[in-house]
């Protein structure tokens, strides 16, 4: 059994504008993705691809006007999408983690960090507070916190930035959860203290043997820490793979143009043409949604492009996948 | 900080009467002075010096906590204000503690359900507690409950001229019986306050649970909450999350509310025949006794600096961020 | 559906479909335009509402109760409450919308300058601002009132000018967010001139928040105006005049004779409600959190 299986998770963006027409922003369509055990996989994409959204739907931590209008996510064969809040709040913290982008400002900013750690062990289980405080400082120091015992009762103000992105991880991992979902982790950061904060990350998954996505839109980190890589291109997966796979050949000209334009190229002048805007939400073409900016385009690309499986296992959603 | 604050704030209070159309020496000398005695009255009052001179005497003579003398009182204006002070301070504290008690509670739950229908509801209810005119709300519960129903005591003073008051302790007629064992000055000072402290309770509640709302609404799409749902902490917890980070703005809306409602129990003071600083204020600007306005303009900014400087340590306290701690 | 399709409608189905829209968005301001509508055409065609003169007194009816002739009864000089109150609504709004217009006259200037200058001018107008707020502002406009000269045009031009600092603080904030954004800049190496800069570029794009907050600010304006009267500043008895008429009434709320300060309170209560739930609407409208279907 899969740990996590997506399917056609659609997530729009509803509401009424002033002259009151229901607008709808399709935001994510038909996303799917299936993840493993111990496996790392990667999301890329621009800005507005509906990468955070992606994570977000998965744990019900949509705001209005954001809503899921369609499809399946399955947790361990459980339907996260029609589960209550209570329901979904015992699996938030304790079988899913999440790392979130602003640690600064994440933290509450009243309560000191070790008793945001004994708080979110001592809501997920029954231990005492001695046994929570011992667990807590053990992942301070797992979570390469220096001094946890006087960190404990450290403020979130008081931390940099690398250190309070530790605390969030560790406060993901203080109930050892299954699947951990990394959101633009290092965004932010140092060079140096990403690199870290990503090395940690790693390892600690390998360690716990969790599914994890890690969400950014930095190609060199899912070269270097991801087992799999998703493409997303407004709000659909275009190409999914192992990511030796993709690098080494790339099925989707999307995925192509996003290869060629790394800061490396750029500097040699080599970088493919990523042009153009992304498709208007409100206003989605027919047939692929890639079809505008794209040199390959042609009539065909009028009708809804296939999900094709190449003989490396990636699949692409693209007529020209094959050529 | 606050020392230009207050430097501004006794010019402003000088301006008031200099700058305006009112001459205090057509006053003195009346209809049928000469022209030799307006020159003296002048000289006596210093106006023939230069306008900035006129203030630096002024601002040393409040510096000394020489207010003037009221025409109307035949007395020293400090005098007048400091032994009023109290009297509205007992309305003042009752009332809003009342109104942040009521208002506080129902702003945060309405934020909790942002469109329900207690939030619809309690909208509705405050944005008519912003329009009612206060003073008009103190006649219509006298006339329900005095003239109609025979509930509360006439709107005349703050205790019954029967009972004679208890001994000065804290000011407040209220505790001041109670401390005594005074039962029938307690009583007869409750059903005096009850009136006039439901009326500033209620003008006072509608801006803080509009302004509760929209705090904890802030706070409630703030990524602290958002990762706190993240973790999947309880209902109860993420309130109490949001409570406490709506606490230091909540504290800040309330302490700046203070300067406006001390201007609006003014009124009620003014209506109730409180007998407070609010009603000898508004006497004195109705009847034109410009020394007393003077004094009393200055008594309220010097309060509101007051309260603002009770805010900012209040905060400083609970406030992890704040260099105190 | 997408936006270009409103523009196929004609006029009069767009408009519709703005109003059920902006309704639909916010009943209160719906709501609120609908109260400030009805006092509009009170206070423009009150000749037609009225069944008495507003001024003229009826020695014998003095102090009756509601009745067929007088529908709110009449007062202590037994003019007629009804013909008063609706004759009130003119004061309410020719003192509100002059004040308001005011308010928005020095403010905005002020804070397009305070902004875009910056530096010691700034800094000198923020501290006199933030100053002015130790004050209550009932009692600020009570007492420059008293001391001005109590007549109505001063009413108006102290509530204006008491109210720019609100308008002047907003502008000031929106010009320090758009003082270093590319379109400025871009308009300043273009060699515009400052004042131009000032009004083609800043003042379009500064001007919504202001007029978001005008709607509060003349139930303010009205609020404080009645006040006055009430005290017997600036407007006097036996000018229908909602404030002042509730004066006359106040002796008798405690002897029964409850129509005279209860009506014009009424009439006063719901047009600075109407006037709030206009404003608060607008709140709504531009916060887009609350644009989300139910």
């Amino acid at each position: 059994m899969n740990l996590l299986k997506i399917t056609d998770l659609q997530t729009h963006f509803v509401f009424h504008d002033i002259d009151n027409y229901r607008r709808e922003a399709r935001a994510l369509n038909k996303v799917n993705l299936n993840l493993n055990r111990g496996e790392i996989v990667g999301i890329v994409g621009e800005t507005g691809a509906g990468k955070s959204l992606t994570a977000q739907s998965i744990c019900g931590l949509l705001r209005p006007p954001a809503k899921v209008v369609g499809g399946s996510v399955l947790f361990l064969g459980k339907e996260l999408l029609s589960l209550a809040e209570e329901d979904l709040n015992d699996i938030r913290g304790a079988e899913i983690g999440m790392v979130v982008q602003n640690p600064k400002s994440s933290l509450d900013p009243l309560t000191r960090i070790g008793d945001q750690l004994v708080r979110i062990h001592q809501t997920h289980t029954a231990s005492a507070i001695s046994v929570a405080r011992s667990k807590a400082i053990a992942m301070m120091h797992a979570v390469g916190i220096p001094d946890p015992e006087k960190r404990f009762s450290a403020w979130p103000h008081e931390l940099s930035g690398g250190m309070a992105q530790r605390v969030l991880i560790a406060m993901a991992l203080m109930n050892e959860p299954k699947l951990l979902i990394a959101d633009e982790p290092t965004t932010g950061l140092d060079v140096t203290v990403q690199a870290q904060i990503l090395e940690l990350l790693k390892d600690l998954v390998r360690r716990f043997e969790m599914g994890t996505i890690i969400i950014t839109h930095d190609l060199g980190i899912v070269a270097h820490y991801c087992d799999k890589v998703a493409v997303m291109f407004a709000g659909e997966i275009v190409e999914y793979g192992t990511v030796t796979d993709i690098f080494r050949r790339p099925g989707h000209p999307y995925t192509k143009q996003l290869l060629a334009s790394t800061p490396e190229k750029l500097k040699l002048n080599e970088a493919g043409s990523l042009g153009g805007q992304p498709p208007d939400l409100f206003n989605l073409p027919e047939g692929c949604l890639s079809q505008d900016r794209c040199s390959l385009a042609s009539d065909q690309c009028r009708t809804p492009p296939p999900v094709i499986t190449l003989e490396t296992g990636q699949t692409v959603r693209c007529h020209f996948a094959l050529q | 900080m606050v020392l230009p604050l207050l430097i501004g704030v006794v010019f402003v209070t000088f301006m008031l009467v200099r700058v305006g159309g009112l001459d205090p020496v057509g006053l003195l000398a009346g209809p049928t002075a000469t022209a030799e005695e307006f020159t003296m009255i002048r000289k006596d009052l210093g106006l023939d010096q230069p306008l900035w001179k006129q203030f630096l005497i002024y601002g040393g003579q409040v510096i000394q906590g020489d207010l003037g003398e009221s025409w109307l009182s035949n007395r020293p204006v400090l005098e007048d204000i400091t032994t009023r002070s109290f009297i509205s301070l007992e309305l003042l504290f009752w009332g809003i503690g009342l109104g942040a008690a009521i208002g506080i509670p129902v702003g945060l739950r309405a934020a909790f359900k942002p469109n329900g229908r207690f939030d619809q509801v309690t909208r509705i209810i405050s944005l008519l507690g912003f329009s009612i005119p206060t003073y008009w709300l103190g006649l219509v519960m006298l006339f329900v409950f005095f003239y109609l129903l025979g509930w509360a005591p006439p709107g005349m003073g703050r205790i019954s001229l029967m009972v004679s008051p208890p001994q000065f302790v804290t000011g407040s007629y209220l505790i001041d019986g109670l401390i005594e064992a005074n039962w029938e000055a307690a009583n007869s000072a409750l059903t005096h306050l009850i009136l006039p402290v439901l009326c500033l309770a209620i003008v006072s509640a509608a801006p803080i649970i509009k302004q509760t709302r929209a705090i904890a609404l802030e706070v409630i799409a703030s990524d602290t909450v958002r990762y706190a749902r993240a973790c999947g902490l309880k209902i109860k917890t993420l309130r109490a999350i949001v409570f406490r980070n709506s606490a230091t703005p909540i504290i800040t809306f309330v302490g700046t509310e203070i300067t406006g409602l001390v201007g609006t129990m003014s009124l009620i003071e003014y209506v109730f025949a409180w007998g407070g600083l609010g009603q000898y204020g508004l006497n004195a600007i109705v009847r034109g006794d410009f020394t007393a306005v003077q004094g009393y303009v200055l008594t309220l900014a010097l309060f509101s600096v007051l309260i603002f400087l009770i805010v900012d340590i209040v905060v400083a306290i609970i406030e992890p961020r704040s260099q105190l701690n | 559906m997408p936006p270009s399709v409103t523009h196929q409608l004609t006029w009069p189905r767009r408009t519709a479909n703005r109003v059920r829209g902006l309704s639909r968005l916010s009943p209160t301001a719906a709501a609120g335009v609908v109260i400030i509508v009805c006092f509009g055409v009170l206070a423009l065609f009150s000749e037609w509402f009225m069944t008495h003169d507003p001024v003229s007194s009826y020695p014998d009816r003095i102090l009756q109760g509601p009745s067929y002739e007088h529908w709110f009864g009449t007062d202590g000089n037994g003019m007629d409450i009804f013909s008063r109150v609706i004759y009130g609504a003119k004061f309410g709004f020719g003192i509100a919308i002059p004040a308001v217009i005011i308010a928005v006259l020095i403010g905005i200037p002020v804070g397009l300058i305070a902004g875009y200058r910056g530096g010691a001018l700034d800094e000198i107008l923020m501290r006199i601002f933030d100053g002015l707020r130790v004050f209550p502002s009932i009692i600020l406009a009570l007492a420059v009132v008293a001391a001005t000269g109590q007549s109505l045009l001063n009413v108006v031009l102290v509530l204006g000018f008491l109210d720019s600092p609100v308008f002047a603080r907003l502008v000031r904030a929106e010009v320090l967010a758009l003082r270093s954004s590319n379109f400025v800049e871009s308009a300043i190496a273009a060699g515009n001139p400052t004042w131009r800069i000032l009004f083609f570029h800043l003042l379009p794009n500064t001007i919504q928040g202001a007029m978001a907050q005008t709607a509060v600010r003349a139930a303010w304006a009205v609020r404080i105006s009645a006040t006055l009267a009430f005290l017997g500043i600036g407007i006097q008895a036996p000018t229908p005049e909602w404030g002042a008429m509730i004066r006359q009434g106040a002796e008798f709320m405690v002897t029964g004779q409850w129509w005279v300060a209860i009506f014009p309170g009424i009439a006063l209560i719901f047009l600075v409600f109407g006037l709030n739930l206009l404003g608060d609407g607008i709140q709504d409208i531009l916060d887009p959190r609350r644009r989300a279907s139910k």
